[in-house]
């Protein structure tokens, strides 16, 4: 569309002042994070600190455990990460790929639960944790102890599974040739051979949209780490970061610094990455 | 290779998917279901009780409270985010300079846990020091408490939903204006159409299919809203911003009326169920009218 002078500046002058009314929030946090303890609780109205206090970042991280909770994230993000884009976009190659009986159904079944909101399963899903047998005190009944309850078992395998990731790698797969799987066949190749040799080195845009997609939403997870762990030595950072404002929430300086601390890794990605988070965004409502 | 093996090996493939499944979204609703049927306290073996959940369900005035209170945080949230987002998307397609920049700003919000928003947003709406209170002051307005009084508590979450969620709807938006073809708009220039018909004409009625979209995902997300609620007011003061997810974890996990909170649950899904059938239905009636 070709524009006046005066509708571009009025097209700037709109998005400007919606653009900095979004983004003042994150602005305002950050260069709280910067202020020295006078300072910001004197309500001082100025955006900009007087001094910049980098030294708020190291105060934040000496009150409570932080590598800690990092190194429970990092672990259980990673894992979950590479264990769902196995696990799902094989699942995907088979149902694109492969005609078996009860393809359809099963697929459409699993489709289906990805309505299922979280929330609703908790209770049970709680439930069959606590009662793993052999795991965390259990008997081989599954009674006595707290199963897989307080550990990384409960914070990665649930996660592991993923309508979504399904739907999306089917999708990804059926645009392949038909003649690509018959070339394979003949030097006798098996499925999984075909998926790791042929199908898997070529899904790089289908890894990137599905991982990211995976990576920020265990990262941020705060629900299930909130039900499933309680011990300090099992806190994520989400958690710890709650535990952080209980205890030290009147230092709010520290308190945005912390935010920003936990946040960082998926800003960065998100700068880094930001055509594949785009997309994986867009992804996400293809099904729409 | 062995023909009747061969016959299995989707199977296999597809095994550790189909075990997370069951294990993890059909066994829990057939078991939510059942519980929610069932006075359960973790202590005892779950007892049958019929409908005493569902009955004592619908004369529970909290319950009550944080049905109604999840309604308007649906309803705050999901339009303004859409009309905001959509008015973003309709700038960022204009293709000015430095728009990247911009989109990637306006989508951040989007992309930071729901925890360390409720951070930043604890500071903002702090009532002693806050930058709200005192930029109210300085225009010598009166600040107040916003997320501990319990006339100002919801809709202090819900402008933190609605700002949270604008990202998302724009760049769904913007996905879709981008895949309009630019000779409809050149057409329709040649007609002499102004700006503001084309968006009328043409904008808005291609966009439905995302219209559609966006707006049930934010209607269930919605339905689900719980971090925010919880880190910043827990659902207080006085079950003020009280919502269905802080009911079902407080009666389950701090309470341990694990039968009643699952009759809750059951609530959700079928909020849930309804909203998806009609997604559905919508949907599908689109498709054949196209």
């Amino acid at each position: 569309m070709k524009l006046t002078k005066t509708e571009q500046g009025m097209a700037y002058f709109v998005l400007v002042l919606i653009s900095a009314i979004t983004v003042l929030p994150l602005l305002i946090a950050f260069f709280t994070s910067m202020k020295g303890d006078a300072e910001f609780s004197l309500g001082a109205m100025s955006l900009l600190p007087e001094t910049w206090h980098l030294d708020n970042y190291a105060k934040a991280l000496q009150k409570g455990d932080w590598p800690t909770y990092f190194k429970n994230t990092a672990i259980v993000t990673i894992v979950v990460v590479i264990g769902s884009l196995l696990i799902n976009s094989l699942s995907g190659f088979t149902f694109a790929r492969i005609s078996f009986k009860g393809n359809q159904p099963i697929f459409l079944a699993m489709l289906a639960g990805m309505m299922v909101p979280a929330q609703v399963v908790i209770i049970p899903q709680f439930l069959i944790m606590k009662s793993i047998p052999l795991f965390g005190g259990n008997n081989f009944l599954g009674s006595g102890g707290n199963g897989w309850l307080d550990s990384y078992y409960a914070l990665i395998i649930p996660e592991l599974a993923g309508a979504f990731g399904i739907f999306m790698a089917r999708q990804f797969y059926l645009q392949f040739p038909k003649a690509l799987d018959e070339a394979a066949f003949i030097d006798g190749a098996g499925y999984l051979r075909l998926f790791f040799t042929i199908y898997l080195p070529q899904s790089g845009p289908l890894v990137a949209t599905l991982g990211i997609f995976k990576f920020v939403s265990v990262w941020n997870d705060f629900f299930h780490p909130l039900i499933y762990t309680n011990s300090e030595s099992m806190r994520t950072l989400q958690l710890g970061l709650q535990v952080f404002r209980g205890e030290h929430g009147v230092q709010y300086n520290l308190l945005m610094a912390a935010s920003l601390l936990v946040s960082l890794p998926i800003i960065v990605m998100f700068f880094v990455f930001q055509k594949q988070f785009i997309r994986s965004v867009m992804a996400s409502s293809v099904k729409g | 290779m062995n023909k009747g093996l061969n016959r299995f090996i989707p199977y296999m493939l597809i095994f550790p998917s189909v075990v997370l499944f069951v294990l993890f979204i059909l066994l829990p609703i057939v078991w939510v279901l059942y519980l929610s049927f069932t006075d359960y306290t973790m202590l005892n073996a779950p007892e049958w009780v019929g409908f005493k959940n569902f009955e004592r369900l619908w004369g529970d005035e909290i319950f009550h409270r944080a049905v109604k209170n999840t309604a308007l945080y649906w309803i705050g949230t999901v339009i303004p985010s859409m009309v905001i987002g959509l008015i973003l998307a309709n700038l960022l397609a204009l293709r000015l300079r430095g728009l990247a920049l911009f989109r990637a700003f306006l989508y951040l919000p989007g992309v930071i846990s729901s925890v360390a928003v409720a951070m930043t947003w604890l500071w903002l709406f702090d009532p002693r020091q806050g930058p709200i209170n005192g930029f109210l002051k300085l225009i010598g307005l009166e600040g107040r408490n916003w997320l501990q009084d319990p006339k100002t508590s919801l809709s202090s979450v819900i402008l933190i939903g609605i700002w949270v969620g604008i990202g998302y709807a724009m760049i769904i938006f913007l996905s879709g204006i981008q895949s309009i073809s630019e000779s409809l708009y050149e057409a329709a220039s040649l007609d002499g159409a102004s700006g503001l018909r084309k968006f009328w004409h043409i904008t808005i009625p291609l966009l439905k299919p995302m219209t559609l979209f966006l707006f049930i995902t934010a209607t269930i997300r919605s339905f689900q809203v719980f971090d925010l609620v919880f880190v910043l007011t827990g659902g207080g003061p006085a079950n003020s911003s009280t919502t269905v997810v802080t009911q079902i974890v407080g009666a389950s996990f701090q309470e341990y009326k694990m039968g009643y909170a699952s009759a809750m649950a059951v609530f959700l899904l079928a909020a849930t169920f309804v909203v998806t059938v009609i997604q559905y239905a919508v949907g599908s009636r689109n498709a054949s009218a196209e």
